[in-house]
């Protein structure tokens, strides 16, 4: 008999303190505060403290791209950013990727070309897909596989992205 | 913990002192501090600090061929810039192209990348493998499909980076805040009294590189996916100043410079990774073929 | 009118018989073909919502109060716990009650697999909540773990009982055929990995328990919990308006509610319990891996004599045995067939139902297994299916209620036939090839499913029923049906669905059966409003109802006359109207099943094993196509999967202690974008006249089944080497070149091997 050891949890060992940080950044072109830890992630800043939910959380390792947002216009996973990292600097996130009312027009071409399923990576890849088509205005199909490879999706089968894509390219 | 944000090398280098953990551009350290495998009270946030960018440069005085031309790289630039840098030697550029995700390669800085730590999986799940201090190594023992063909006698992890092995082919060096060293020299493997695998000492910062332009170079990868896998082997190879160098990553618990493809018949696979062997000579030719 | 009747239930293949009380249908099928809504490609109702980060999914639920819970899970893959103090735990910082298995019973002392959750803590924050799980003093009695399948099965250490099939004399078929073939396949265990990961937050309303849960059965979720806890069903609500994907590992309540359930009973705030992607791997169920050994046997006209197959499901620590053995029952017309099916019980985590459980297993075998025939006899792959068509049902020669497999082997002829070309383009390096693999699965779905719709003075039209839309599309679906129905436009309907004190029992969203339990439900309830708006429009016009009808938004007469429906719901003011709807029983002595064919082009790197998949063409016949939008998606989805499956994916346990080592998505590789190939979609799309007011059969999991066979067949067909055994990485790849290489030599073969 010997005791079971903290080998494959799912979290190996607690990785917190209380001691706070204020933060103040500028996110989808507002000025924001937050009161976080020096650990605490910039994802987990974004959908608990300023509730902006859109970005979603689902590997928290930086390996589905669920969580993709501008970081001073540069495409990052939100969860391997410390939230303290972001201070003085800009984020969009998908809330934040059209004025209000408005529509982004790759929000409207992922919807038209059915490439959203259950949605869950959807934020991260309309995302992505705004930083693609900002850095590259037409997209070759082999550019959409390598720009967007970074953003896991289970449902689709992607198809209908590079649809999506070439939809928001056009438009 | 706290984090701190210098904005010079030398702030940098004074708030590592002392046992602080440098944080370049996180993609593999917070994963590690949120695991505890890495354990921090200081993070020092590289982004100020370390210079980043891309320029030709006059050779200095260490340099091997101080004839032809070189270039320089910050060692905060991420792989998003060097993936896109037409004028550096086709190896690094592919090699930064070819790895990971572009969300992770425009986080992620060439510095960092140097010091990745291995993907084992036994090690990141904290067994108490023999690279975490304990008597043997798990993998050896078990599933290895992804790990070592080379300098395995210890640990038979791989080392993932890409750029390394590029580097390490065109024979790149190094400069940290208080050396200049070639990038072969970085890495060591580890030993049963130095579990470490580079030789930096503790709070050194590595804060720029430079590395010649090579005649020809090329980076093959052979991944189980098209995009966003660790080389199962990668292989650079460059030809720089009339000589070819040959340099591996995913094969060893360091990127693997081979002086011939001759050389290759000397890895010690384990019964799971022998088919990397079949892939490594695969790549090594046409890599050459190609150059 | 309610009838008990006594019917066939299938759910992923199982079935049973049982009293169901059915109401009659009485609407006949719309006509073939595309119509005014139903058959025209729709975009989803709520796509922007999820497109703009405004759909709220069970990971987005916040409540005052709310919880953490964190749940400490056995770290070795067999142990007993003894003597769990969680008191060190319910002293630190912000921690609010714990709870571990020696006081509750869905908790299990036994952990018989690596990640068991054995105790459960919930705190303020999760970081505080794992504090408390680290802080939890367990002895583990650890013992040694069983992992070898074949090794379980000798030791008789078997999930449930054995399943054995047998129709004519194998034996004697196989004696008497010109050829025969014999191998083993093996596929590997693969993980859902939804994008959001299996999740709850309990909140307790009075004596009402709130379950916010990400799940594909809001109603099995009730009866579950509130049997379970000791509840009667109405005292539990089930919340799911966004669902963030499931493939059928979300069929259950799953421990996750239950502890979030308890935890917040106990400590009176509401409780989230959200597994992160670590414990999803480890603990959230898996396609189990299968050992296949396969026999079959010919005439040299090509007629399959005999199929003979020993299935090995390694289903884990618990669970049921998918169906392996079901396509070499079900696809072929042969007349001699014996199956055993076995279920290992090891120490690894249990399985759930994954996207057409057994099924893609099976016919990765069968379907290989046939093409080795095919080489043998020097038969053309698809001519040698279509000699073997199934006519009538093979289990009990009962008439299957549709059935176009042949109409899609004539569609997949264009397709098949490129293989020509396909294989010019080899060189030295690349060898090309075509494949192509069948399949059968069920997919009629049944009742019960309820539905309403709600016409208002307003116009508006809301279709409520507490079905689940788990990221398919079946919102928008059941919109075009009742859209259809009432002769109004998408835009008019919207459907209110996900929650169960919010509209009537609606069916699992699994075995695909969401389309076909729900639309006819949908669409019988739409039916019913028709019926009462025409009611009153004739008393309004006075015209016999019997020559009105709905169209365009108007209602029109057949002397000619028309009024806008406004017209007439303008009148209604507060009142309503309200159709009931519910789904009809099945048709009876009849088989309902879907079918179709793939056909794979793929390139081999004979150099380094690396594998292309360039061009799938996918014909499904599934009756109805209902949305081609989001029907196409499905196809391409369970391809990709598919792909994954057959390519890249593999739950790696280590050899020792059964720990899961691919827990992370670095080292579990799902396809990205780069992976995808050309993917040409193909659908019979002809109503199943006996299915149904609808005619359609689901097609969550036909997709999926084929994809396997076809990529290796295409593989065989490229390099001539056998590959029986998932996934065909790079290392099972140049395995499989070498024993060519060897086999070539020792029969001295220099001619390149291709099979005829």
């Amino acid at each position: 008999m010997r005791c079971g050891f903290w080998r494959n949890v799912p979290w190996s060992g607690v990785w917190h303190e209380d001691r706070g940080v204020k933060i103040r950044l500028t996110v989808n072109g507002e000025p924001r505060e937050a009161d976080v830890w020096a650990g605490e992630s910039l994802l987990t800043t974004l959908r608990d403290t300023l509730e902006l939910p859109g970005s979603k959380n689902a590997c928290e390792q930086g390996e589905c791209g669920s969580c993709s947002v501008l970081l001073d216009g540069a495409l990052v996973c939100a969860c391997l950013v410390l939230a303290a990292q972001a201070d003085g600097h800009e984020v969009t996130t998908v809330e934040g990727l059209a004025d209000r009312e408005e529509l982004h027009r790759v929000q409207r071409a992922f919807v038209e070309a059915g490439a959203v399923q259950c949605g869950f990576c959807t934020p991260g890849l309309v995302v992505a897909t705004a930083a693609l088509l900002e850095a590259n205005p037409d997209p070759s199909d082999d550019e959409m596989r390598e720009a967007l490879s970074g953003n896991l999706c289970r449902c689709t089968g992607y198809a209908k992205i590079f649809d999506a894509v070439r939809l928001a390219a056009r438009s | 913990m706290q984090l701190v944000r210098p904005s010079s090398v030398e702030e940098a280098v004074a708030a590592l002192r002392g046992g602080a953990v440098a944080l370049g551009g996180g993609t593999d350290l917070v994963p590690l501090l949120r695991d505890r495998i890495v354990e921090a009270e200081t993070l020092v946030e590289l982004h100020a600090a370390v210079p980043r960018g891309v320029r030709r440069c006059t050779p200095t005085s260490t340099s091997p061929s101080p004839s032809s031309a070189r270039f320089w790289i910050g060692a905060g630039t991420p792989l998003a810039v060097l993936e896109a840098e037409p004028e550096i030697p086709t190896t690094l550029r592919e090699a930064c192209r070819l790895a990971a995700s572009p969300q992770l390669r425009a986080m992620g800085t060439i510095g960092g990348n140097l010091l990745q730590a291995t993907r084992c999986w036994y090690w990141r799940l904290k067994f108490p493998c023999w690279l975490h201090g304990g008597e043997t190594c798990d993998a050896k023992e078990g599933q290895h499909r992804e790990h070592a063909i080379f300098g395995n006698e210890r640990c038979a992890s791989a080392h993932p980076s890409d750029p390394a092995a590029a580097l390490l082919a065109l024979g790149a060096r190094i400069r940290t805040d208080r050396r200049d060293l070639p990038l072969a020299e970085l890495y060591r493997l580890p030993t049963d009294d130095d579990r470490s695998m580079t030789t930096l000492e503790p709070g050194e910062l590595i804060l720029e590189l430079e590395l010649p332009a090579a005649e020809s170079s090329i980076y093959v990868k052979a991944m189980d996916r098209q995009r966003w896998a660790f080389a199962l082997v990668g292989v650079a190879a460059a030809r720089v100043g009339g000589e070819t160098r040959i340099a591996l990553a995913g094969v060893a618990p360091v990127p693997w410079l081979v002086s011939s493809p001759e050389e290759l018949e000397q890895a010690t696979p384990l019964p799971g990774t022998a088919y990397k062997l079949e892939i490594a000579r695969a790549l090594v030719q046409r890599a050459l073929a190609q150059l | 009118m309610a009838r008990l009747i006594r019917t066939e239930k299938e759910v992923e293949g199982r079935y049973e018989e049982v009293w169901t009380v059915v109401e009659e249908d009485a609407l006949d099928q719309w006509p073939a073909g595309p119509l005014e809504v139903v058959g025209q490609p729709a975009q989803r109702q709520d796509g922007l919502q999820r497109a703009r980060g405004e759909a709220r999914y069970t990971a987005d639920v916040r409540l005052p109060g709310m919880l953490h819970a964190a749940v400490l899970r056995s770290g070795v893959a067999r142990a007993d716990a003894r003597a769990i103090d969680v008191l060190p735990a319910l002293e630190l910082p912000g921690v609010q009650a714990a709870l571990s298995c020696e006081e509750v019973d869905f908790l299990d002392a036994e952990a018989g697999y690596p990640g068991a959750a054995v105790a459960a803590v919930a705190a303020d924050t999760i970081e505080q909540a794992r504090a408390g799980v680290e802080a939890i003093a367990v002895e583990w009695d650890e013992s040694e773990p069983l992992l070898d399948p074949d090794e379980a099965i000798a030791r008789g250490q078997l999930v449930s009982e054995s399943s054995s099939y047998e129709r004519g004399d194998l034996e004697a078929a196989l004696a008497g055929a010109d050829v025969v073939v014999e191998a083993e396949y093996r596929t590997q265990s693969v993980l859902h990995n939804s994008m959001e990961t299996h999740q709850a937050v309990c909140h307790w309303e009075g004596d009402t328990l709130v379950v916010h849960i990400s799940t594909q059965y809001i109603w099995g979720v009730r009866d579950e919990l509130a049997e379970k806890l000791g509840l009667r069903p109405d005292d539990v609500r089930v919340v799911c308006e966004f669902m963030g994907g499931g493939f059928g590992a979300k069929n259950g309540a799953g421990d996750y509610s239950l502890i979030a359930a308890e935890l917040s009973r106990r400590t009176g705030r509401p409780v989230r319990c959200a597994l992160t992607r670590r414990e999803e791997n480890l603990a959230a169920g898996n396609r189990n891996a299968t050992i296949q050994r396969l026999r079959a046997g010919a005439r040299s006209d090509g007629t399959i004599v005999g199929l003979g197959g020993e299935f090995v499901n390694a289903v884990g620590w618990s669970g049921w045995l998918a169906g392996t053995d079901g396509p070499m029952q079900m696809l072929y017309g042969v007349d001699n067939v014996a199956t055993m099916l076995r279920g290992a019980k090891l120490n690894s985590a249990p399985m759930a139902a994954f996207r057409a459980p057994g099924f893609v297993e099976g016919t990765f075998g069968l379907e290989c297994l046939l093409d080795e025939l095919g080489g043998k006899l020097g038969i053309d792959p698809l001519e040698l299916r279509r000699r073997n068509h199934a006519d009538a049902d093979v289990l009990d020669g009962r008439p299957y209620s549709s059935k176009s497999l042949l109409e899609c082997y004539r569609r997949a002829e264009p397709h098949w036939d490129r293989r020509h070309e396909v294989r010019a383009r080899s060189d030295e390096t690349w060898k090309h090839g075509v494949g192509l693999a069948s399949q059968v699965w069920y997919g009629g779905g049944g009742p019960p499913s309820y539905a309403w719709v709600r016409v208002g003075s307003d116009g508006s039209m809301t279709v409520v029923t507490a079905m689940q839309d788990i990221g398919t599309g079946s919102r928008t679906a059941m919109a075009q049906i009742a859209a259809e129905e009432l002769g109004v436009s998408l835009a008019q309907v919207r459907v209110e669905l996900g929650d169960s004190a919010r509209g009537p029992f609606a069916s699992i969203s699994a075995g695909s059966s969401t389309i076909p339990s729900m639309g006819p439900a949908v669409r019988s309830a739409a039916g019913d409003a028709r019926r009462q708006i025409l009611e009153l429009a004739a008393q309004r016009w006075q015209k016999e109802q019997r020559t009105l009808s709905l169209k365009g938004g108007r209602i029109v007469c057949s002397d000619g006359g028309s009024w806008p429906l406004e017209s007439l719901l303008g009148l209604l003011e507060d009142a309503q109207i309200l159709g009931m709807g519910a789904r009809g029983p099945n048709p009876t002595g009849m088989r309902v099943l879907t079918f179709g064919v793939q056909v794979a082009e793929v390139a081999v790197d004979v150099g380094t094993g690396e594998i292309r998949v360039g061009r799938i063409a996918a014909i499904h016949d599934v009756g109805r196509i209902i949305n081609p939008l989001g029907a196409r998606s499905q196809v391409e989805g369970g391809i990709i999967q598919a792909l994954g499956h057959t390519l890249s994916e593999h739950r790696l346990l280590d050899p020792r202690t059964g720990t899961v080592l691919t827990q992370t998505l670095d080292a579990y590789k799902l396809p990205t974008i780069a992976d995808v190939p050309e993917i040409v979609c193909e659908f019979v799309d002809e109503p199943d006249s006996h299915l149904t007011n609808l005619g359609a059969k689901g097609l969550g999991e036909p997709p999926i089944i084929p994809t396997a066979a076809a990529i290796a067949n295409a593989i065989r067909d490229a390099t001539g080497a056998d590959v029986r055994s998932l996934p065909i990485d790079r290392e099972e790849m140049l395995r499989a070149l070498a024993a060519l290489a060897r086999a070539k030599e020792r029969s001295g073969d220099r001619v390149a091997a291709r099979p005829a």
